[in-house]
């Protein structure tokens, strides 16, 4: 083993000699290397049962020792990531921006007053007038499933069956004014600066 | 119980046909089975009624409704209540730094204000809104309300702000009448199927619509006038699914045939009963 090992390292240093000097070393026994080889055969010849105690040993201590460190840091609770929305900025809590109150008539506070219950009748009604067209819409969507069922047993069991394919379902809801035909937007750039948190 | 509440529903007809096979008091597993069975041998046995498929194609609104003066009020104190509670934002602070320092040069006409200029930017926060302003102007969105003179019933880009529905003149026996589009029953498919073919059917129109669910919304029964009524066949139902229009179709259809309408003005195109039952579940909101 150890012979076989000397012989690559001498093949390699030959070559290396060849390669970068002049000078040509000739060898009379493969036992004795030539004299301006590195000294690479020896420690290789010396001690070469040694290496493999000390050495596996050696990697199992640092692999335990990385371990603990792990499991110390493991151990350790991960930071909270702070919610940046219950966080007030500095910004509004600084004084100069506080404006000035302003003082209401009375006629003003009582035409507010007046305002806001106006408002909450009139949402009042707009909710019972929704109620009632949905519930309108409910009753008689049953009673035509109802007379569906009077009329075939498997129509109305594929009408029953849940509909896969509607969902995900996207609408574009209204806008303040109606879609241009053929226009088209500016391009813009812009630098997104949202913080990413990571534990 | 079941079993008992689907024979006190079972019409008459229906009775007469499975009494053969009534064999007294049963439990409640064996005549849900009998029932499905019967079912199954009685499909030969047509219903006297016809069954048509129809759909309520809905195109959504376009653009907002406008607001009623209640809600303009509103509107208009919430704005009034917002501003008063809210804190003076970093343009405001420096509209009001540079009227500040306006009024001090003029005051004092010193020069020292000049060294604070260059460091300061060129232009005041008064300068930035009118450049605002100005970048605005330069865009022009399209018109709400499309003018008065609506490009008549049979174009789709009618009153944006409320949703339309799609109607029909259709042949029915010797009249012609104004239908939501529907068409007959064939074996071997669903109802919801028979819509989307009632759809497609349409003559001359390319409307892409998403089916909202398998279940239909409403119906309406008629039975034929008596002349017409043969062995086997009373009358009609017709069952509606609801569909939205997606895509934007700007091909108006043929003007007779073809009509997009509110939800108020479905009283001036279709018959009263008809109405009656249409109206339930189109829902104007």
């Amino acid at each position: 083993m150890a012979g076989i090992v000397c012989r690559t390292a001498s093949r390699i240093i030959s070559s290396q000699v060849s390669c970068s000097s002049s000078v040509v070393a000739v060898r009379h026994s493969h036992w004795f290397t030539s004299m301006l080889s590195l000294k690479t055969s020896s420690p290789l010849r010396a001690e070469p049962k040694k290496k493999k105690k000390v050495d596996p040993r050696r990697e199992i201590m640092m692999k335990e020792r990385l371990k603990k460190k792990l499991k110390r840091l493991e151990k350790v609770a991960p930071e909270l990531i702070p919610i940046e929305d219950f966080i007030t900025p500095a910004k509004c809590l600084d004084e100069t921006r506080i404006r000035d109150a302003p003082k209401h008539s009375f006629e003003e506070s009582e035409r507010r007053a007046l305002l806001l219950k106006e408002w909450s009748r009139y949402k009042y009604s707009q909710h019972q007038t929704e109620m009632d067209t949905i519930n309108e819409a409910l009753e008689a969507q049953r009673q035509a499933l109802d007379e569906l069922k009077l009329e075939s047993e498997e129509l109305y069991k594929a009408a029953v069956s849940p509909d896969t394919d509607i969902f995900p379902f996207q609408h574009e809801g209204p806008s303040y004014t109606p879609p241009v035909t053929n226009y088209e937007a500016p391009e813009g750039k812009y630098n997104d600066i949202t913080r990413v948190y990571t534990q | 119980m079941a079993a008992p509440f689907t024979r006190v529903y079972r019409p008459l007809w229906r009775i007469i046909t499975t009494t053969t096979l009534n064999k007294g008091v049963r439990n409640v597993s064996s005549t849900r089975q009998q029932w499905s069975a019967q079912n199954v041998k009685t499909a030969g046995v047509a219903s006297p009624w016809a069954l048509h498929g129809a759909v309520c194609l809905q195109r959504l609104p376009v653009v907002s409704q406008d607001r009623s003066p209640i809600e303009d009020e509103f509107m208009e104190l919430m704005h009034q209540m917002e501003l008063e509670r809210s804190l003076l934002s970093d343009h405001e602070l420096r509209l009001l730094e540079d009227a500040a320092r306006m009024s001090r040069k003029q005051e004092e006409e010193s020069d020292e204000e000049e060294e604070d200029y260059r460091d300061k930017d060129i232009f005041t926060a008064q300068d930035l809104e009118d450049i605002w302003e100005q970048k605005l102007k330069q865009y022009q969105p399209a018109q709400r309300s499309q003018g008065v003179d609506e490009k008549g019933v049979s174009s789709s880009e009618r009153c944006l702000a409320e949703s339309l529905i799609l109607l029909v003149k259709k042949d029915v026996g010797s009249q012609k009448l104004w239908l939501l589009p529907q068409i007959q029953w064939q074996t071997g498919e669903t109802l919801r199927q028979t819509a989307e073919r009632a759809l497609a059917s349409l003559p001359g129109a390319d409307l892409k619509a998403t089916f909202l669910g398998n279940a239909p919304c409403g119906f309406y029964k008629y039975k034929y006038p008596k002349d017409i009524q043969k062995e086997g066949s009373v009358g009609a139902k017709v069952f509606f699914f609801k569909a939205l229009l997606s895509g934007h179709k700007h091909l108006p259809l043929e003007k007779n045939s073809f009509a997009w309408v509110k939800k108020d003005e479905l009283q001036d195109f279709l018959k009263p009963e008809y109405l009656k039952q249409v109206r339930r579940f189109i829902m104007a909101l």
